[in-house]
């Protein structure tokens, strides 16, 4: 059976909002879990874009990557897992706020490798931006903040595009198996 | 035994012991947090600096959390304080460049202290009572749900990676700089977690559809006392009830705003 009353925000279905809440729990379940200390910054890009991307796959609405970021965000810092305290949630939600907007103008973008690298990319580049405007908050020259912002973005965007790599075949696959409806309707 | 039940094991985790600031309401903490979190980033000037480097720390200690559990919460920002400071002695030579340096370093780690101590002192109870206030239930629902599923799709992710890895998958820890490992990981346990959560979403909407859940704009909620009564007084009367442990049978479920509906 499925389900088409309307749970959240007159968009979402219970189904899809709780795929969406599971999707957020994979977030932080593969970071705390899958911990890998490669030393390089922005390696945690890496999952938190796939599964960003991949909520916006299977829910392929406005607001989908932002509801899973905002979870994924009071999870971890219901969890404990937020070691930046609770300035953590902008971690989350501005990527998938730039996923939003590059659905709006790009509606399928997660089945394609260009689009998806290149919005994933730009989602994944935010990665510097909590942190540049609590150093600009602080008087720190515009200089030294966007010098420290490209390298940490460097490495978030490097890996924020791998993540989002193997979306488009997973997205594919479920298409395939009528897992998640086919993009042109179908 | 005492260790693990107050020290921590990690950054910003909740510290199990009872001090003035753990006995304050979270919305006072937060409150506090913010002020704190402001008047660190405006100051400027060595005296002020201080003023409000010294009303942190006494914030963090007066949370009864020791030097140990603030090197575990700051030790992150060590390297942020390195890159800055030689970004400041670049940019302006070696000794004007140290002090703008420090200032704004420091300034950075004393920022995320009030919202460290936010959660070292808050449980999560406590954060969602005062959540309910201001977030509508739906998404805290959507919350409670994805928190309650942590532990059976961590489950579920062990189970699925142990079974790939009798099949012959490269999902060991040991493997994870090597590229295999990540296609590995994307096929064998990813794909499968996913199918597995499709599934269980489809069962719990249905379920949660099925109890009344999202069926009304307010909340709604079984009152417990009243369905006693209600079962005492039916029971009293001869009819037919069937069993509360199965959650058969008509009973008095209430809307936040009080009204009383029956619900199957």
């Amino acid at each position: 059976m499925k389900s088409t009353v309307n749970f959240l925000w007159n968009r979402f279905t219970m189904r899809e909002a709780l795929l969406l809440g599971f999707c957020a729990t994979f977030i932080v379940l593969t970071k705390a879990t899958l911990r890998m200390k490669l030393g390089i910054s922005g390696h945690s890009m890496l999952f938190l874009m796939f599964f960003l991307v991949l909520a916006r796959g299977i829910v392929p609405k406005t607001g989908a990557a932002v509801l899973t970021g905002l979870l994924a965000g009071a999870i971890s810092i219901a969890l404990g897992l937020a070691h930046k305290g609770p300035i953590i949630m902008l971690n989350f939600v501005l990527p998938a706020l730039v996923l939003d907007c590059g659905g709006i103008f790009l509606p399928n973008f997660m089945t394609r490798y260009l689009s998806c690298i290149i919005i994933s990319g730009l989602a994944a580049a935010t990665k510097g931006v909590s942190g540049a405007l609590i150093e600009l908050f602080a008087g720190a020259p515009m200089d030294i903040v966007l010098v420290k912002g490209f390298f940490e973005s460097l490495g978030g965007i490097i890996f924020g595009a791998l993540g989002s790599l193997a979306v488009p075949a997973i997205i594919r696959k479920l298409q395939t198996n009528r897992l998640i409806p086919s993009s042109n309707g179908k | 035994m005492r260790r693990r039940m107050t020290g921590s094991d990690y950054a910003c985790q909740y510290r199990a012991v009872d001090s003035p600031v753990h006995r304050l309401p979270a919305g006072w903490k937060m409150l506090i947090s913010t002020a704190l979190s402001v008047w660190i980033l405006v100051v400027r000037e060595p005296t002020p600096l201080f003023l409000a480097t010294v009303s942190c720390l006494l914030y963090y200690f007066l949370a009864r959390l020791t030097v140990r559990d603030f090197w575990r919460d700051t030790r992150y920002f060590l390297v942020q304080f390195c890159i800055l400071i030689s970004l400041f002695v670049y940019r302006e030579g070696y000794p004007a460049g140290v002090w703008p340096g420090v200032r704004t370093s420091l300034q950075i780690v004393l920022f995320f202290i009030p919202g460290i101590v936010f959660l070292r002192t808050t449980q999560v109870s406590s954060m969602m009572k005062g959540l309910r206030k201001v977030v509508p239930y739906r998404i805290l629902f959507l919350l409670f749900t994805s928190l309650r599923f942590v532990p059976f799709f961590a489950r579920e992710m062990q189970e699925i990676s142990m079974a790939q890895k009798l099949r012959g998958a490269r999902l060991s820890p040991t493997e994870a700089s090597r590229p295999v490992f990540w296609r590995d990981i994307f096929s064998c346990l990813v794909l499968p977690l996913l199918v597995r959560a499709m599934k269980t979403a489809d069962e719990a909407a249905l379920s949660a559809q099925a109890r009344g859940m999202g069926s009304r704009s307010e909340r709604t909620y079984y009152d417990v006392r009243e369905l006693e009564a209600y079962l005492a007084t039916h029971q009293k009367d001869g009819i037919a009830t069937a069993d509360p442990k199965n959650g058969e049978g008509i009973c008095p479920a209430r809307t936040s705003s009080g009204g009383e509906t029956l619900t199957k």
